[in-house]
């Protein structure tokens, strides 16, 4: 056996456990997960087989294209406000001074804290008697400004979505960081004497130039966003009137508050779905560039 | 298909045995801590079934879910204890589990036939478990034994512990979910009549606006509170108890009945004068009743539950300026206005294995536990019970005093989620938290007929 053959047998073997693991308690459960979605069951007692009828009644249900909708504006919010401020932020912070350091680990703590602890900090920040931001706001002379943040259906999506751009830009930092660290110094050298200035630098050479990161970047910004649940959940529970559910908080509701499992089944696989359509599609659209 | 629940058999037989093996040794267990700590180690309960009257110790065990600290858990525990002390003839294996995983033990031993002799159960969904699984005894001749303490017991107390008119358990609870507190001085300083009528109620909410007071605190983001605390009791007023008993279970009355329609207008209206204090449907029960307390708002509709909370984080000074009463009146109609909604908690049920002098003996332990002398201890830890005694007036609350006073006297009527699938149930909280921002109230109405129908398969 040639030796790179030997490595390639050793790397499988050593991928073997994790690979059992993954199948157990990743794939397995997906695939009777779907199965379930094709009956009718309450957790307990006897199930009847339905066929199509769950699938076809969340695809029916108005407030399931509502919480996709809603997750799309999740997904929205994460691409458009977590990439491009990580990337600010990485190119200021990609030094190593005392003060970059500081700033870095502050942007990276909202990873390290609790979900429920960001959920309930948030919650206050936008209580509507004492939280801080009408407290400001009033302070400011913009009373005016003054909203229910997270009562008001037709702004509280986009109030639920600050603390999850906030709590997840830790993360692309680190990548992002990482990715121009590797951008060797002498193309900076070369932009340099060629005349770019720092927004030519940072649309010619240093975006082209991390490109499959911020790729990579995006793939995850749509899965991690279309699994959000927890921070949402706390500060909403996805309410008022289901005004702020996602695809997970609603099969969540549907499972554990209605108990019909088997319907919960059905949407937890749909979510699966339209998650491999998203990623798929954007990985398409960004090839194409 | 029938393999999901046979390997949710298999595995609650495999936690069984595990749990049976414990169980053996079980009154030495830490787990099972406070009132089994002093009885000595015993055999398996159910193995021998009569135990001759004279000679040998009648064995005789018991679950319970008073664990805690609280002074109802305490009261309870006392009695059984009394009973341990006042029958030396019998062996005692009295069990206190956690109140969290109570239910699931419960249902594993069920599903070996180990269940003890005498155990807690829920009253509604969990006690009907067990009897259609024909675990359990009816205990009626305890209460034929003790006519008094059984007349004793409120109307409809014991419906939800019954089946085929026949008690299975006594409750050593109850709650009501729709008192209607209000804020004294708020009341005097305004000069503002304590609403009886519904007229009244909307005259109070606008003084209160006008001199920048919240008229009723309320904290919906549970959702499930505006059904029910208010909901379940104002619904009542319009539409009478015989109409929600016949629409939820979809024989003869549907939610999209015009009475049901003008229910939830009546709670819309509310929100249109601006009754709730803004951004109540982001806002909890508890700060819901930090909110009341504090004396930021005049009136809350809440249930026996508030009781404990407000006395925990009130001051004596704020306690003392809440009153308490029922909901106003609705002229026209069809329920009977001097109503609470509310209803039974649990009870301790009977193993349908119990015979012989072993029976005896469990009776009389039920009957300590929920005869009139624990109805006392109980209602003496500030907890209200569905049963007609007083409180010790040194003892408990003054606001408890008052509400418990006030509880004897009304009639209950059923809590809405209490009757309803939990399908319909969501629905209709959903459907509260629209009223109060953007939703129609024959929308609402709808989608409640339309779960409820759904979920029952009509």
């Amino acid at each position: 056996m040639t030796n790179s053959g030997r490595l390639r047998a050793f790397i499988a073997v050593g991928l073997l456990p994790t690979l059992f693991i993954y199948a157990v308690f990743v794939l397995v459960p997906i695939v009777w997960s779907a199965y379930y979605g094709f009956f009718d069951w309450k957790g307990i007692g006897a199930s009847k087989f339905i066929g199509f009828d769950n699938y076809a009644e969340a695809l029916g249900d108005p407030i399931f294209w509502k919480a996709f909708k809603n997750n799309l504006i999740i997904v929205a919010a994460s691409i458009f406000g977590q990439l491009p401020i990580a990337l600010v932020l990485s190119l200021i912070l990609r030094k190593s001074t005392f003060f970059q350091r500081f700033v870095r680990s502050a942007v990276f703590m909202p990873m390290v804290v609790a979900s429920v602890v960001i959920g309930m900090i948030w919650g206050y920040i936008y209580h509507p008697q004492i939280g801080i931001l009408n407290f400001l706001l009033e302070q400011f002379g913009l009373g005016s400004w003054i909203r229910d943040w997270l009562g008001d259906p037709s702004i509280n999506m986009y109030a639920v979505s600050a603390p999850v751009i906030w709590a997840n830009i830790g993360p692309y930092l680190v990548l992002f960081i990482a990715a121009i660290q590797n951008i060797s110094s002498e193309v900076e050298d070369a932009a340099k004497i060629d005349g770019a200035v720092k927004s030519k630098w940072l649309y010619m050479i240093v975006v082209p130039m991390i490109w499959d990161t911020i790729k990579v970047a995006i793939v995850l910004c749509i899965s991690g966003s279309l699994k959000a649940f927890d921070l949402i959940y706390i500060m909403t529970g996805g309410g008022p009137a289901q005004s702020t559910e996602l695809l997970a908080t609603y099969m969540y509701n549907n499972t554990f508050e209605v108990f019909r499992y088997g319907y919960g089944s059905a949407v937890s696989t749909l979510i699966i779905l339209i998650s491999m359509v998203l990623v798929l599609g954007s990985q398409l659209l960004m090839r194409r560039k | 298909m029938k393999k999901k629940p046979v390997s949710l058999t298999a595995l609650a037989l495999a936690a069984t045995t595990l749990l049976a093996a414990c169980g053996n040794d079980a009154s030495n267990n830490a787990a099972s801590s406070n009132a089994a700590s002093s009885a000595p180690a015993s055999g398996s309960s159910g193995a021998s079934a009569s135990a001759p009257a004279s000679g040998e110790k009648v064995k005789l065990s018991i679950w319970h879910n008073f664990s805690g600290d609280d002074l109802r858990a305490q009261a309870v525990r006392a009695q059984i204890d009394k009973f341990k002390a006042a029958h030396p003839e019998i062996e005692l294996d009295a069990q206190a589990i956690p109140p969290d995983g109570y239910r699931q033990r419960l249902k594993t031993v069920a599903a070996a036939g180990e269940m003890p002799d005498v155990f807690f159960t829920q009253s509604g969904t969990s006690i009907q478990e067990f009897y259609d699984g024909g675990l359990i005894q009816p205990i009626t001749p305890l209460l034929d034994k003790y006519p008094e303490w059984k007349n004793n017991f409120m109307e409809g107390a014991l419906d939800r512990l019954s089946f085929d008119g026949q008690a299975y358990a006594t409750p050593l609870s109850g709650s009501a979910t729709s008192l209607f507190f209000y804020n004294k001085s708020l009341f005097d300083k305004y000069q503002v009549k304590v609403p009886t009528t519904w007229d009244e109620l909307m005259t109070a909410i606008k003084t209160f606006n006008d001199n920048k007071i919240t008229p009723i605190s309320l904290g919906n983001k549970a959702a499930w509170l505006a059904q029910s605390s208010i909901l379940s009791s104002l619904a009542d007023r319009v539409t009478g108890t015989d109409w929600f008993l016949k629409a939820a279970s979809q024989d003869g009355a549907s939610f999209t009945d015009p009475e049901f329609v003008q229910a939830l207008q009546l709670f819309k209206d509310l929100s249109e004068a601006k009754a709730f204090q803004t951004g109540a449907n982001s806002l909890d029960n508890t700060q819901m009743e930090q909110y009341f307390v504090e004396g930021k708002a005049a009136m809350m509709i809440d249930g026996s539950w508030a009781l404990t909370n407000m006395a925990a984080t009130g001051t004596p000074e704020q306690l003392d300026q809440v009153e308490v009463t029922v909901l106003p009146s609705l002229p026209g109609g069809k329920g009977d206005p001097n109503s609470i909604s509310g209803g039974s908690g649990g009870g301790m049920a009977l193993s349908k294995t119990v015979t012989g002098a072993k029976l005896d003996a469990a009776l009389e332990l039920i009957y300590a536990i929920g005869g009139p002398e624990g109805m006392q201890a109980i209602v003496n830890s500030n907890s209200v019970v569905n049963y007609k005694v007083e409180p010790d007036q040194a003892v408990v609350t003054p606001l408890f005093y008052k509400a418990f006073t006030l509880f004897k006297s009304v009639k209950l009527t059923p809590v809405y989620d209490a009757y309803l699938t939990s399908a319909a149930a969501d629905v209709i909280n959903n459907g509260l938290q629209d009223l109060l921002l953007t939703g129609k109230p024959e929308a609402v109405a709808k989608k409640l007929q339309d779960a409820q129908a759904q979920a029952l398969g009509k």
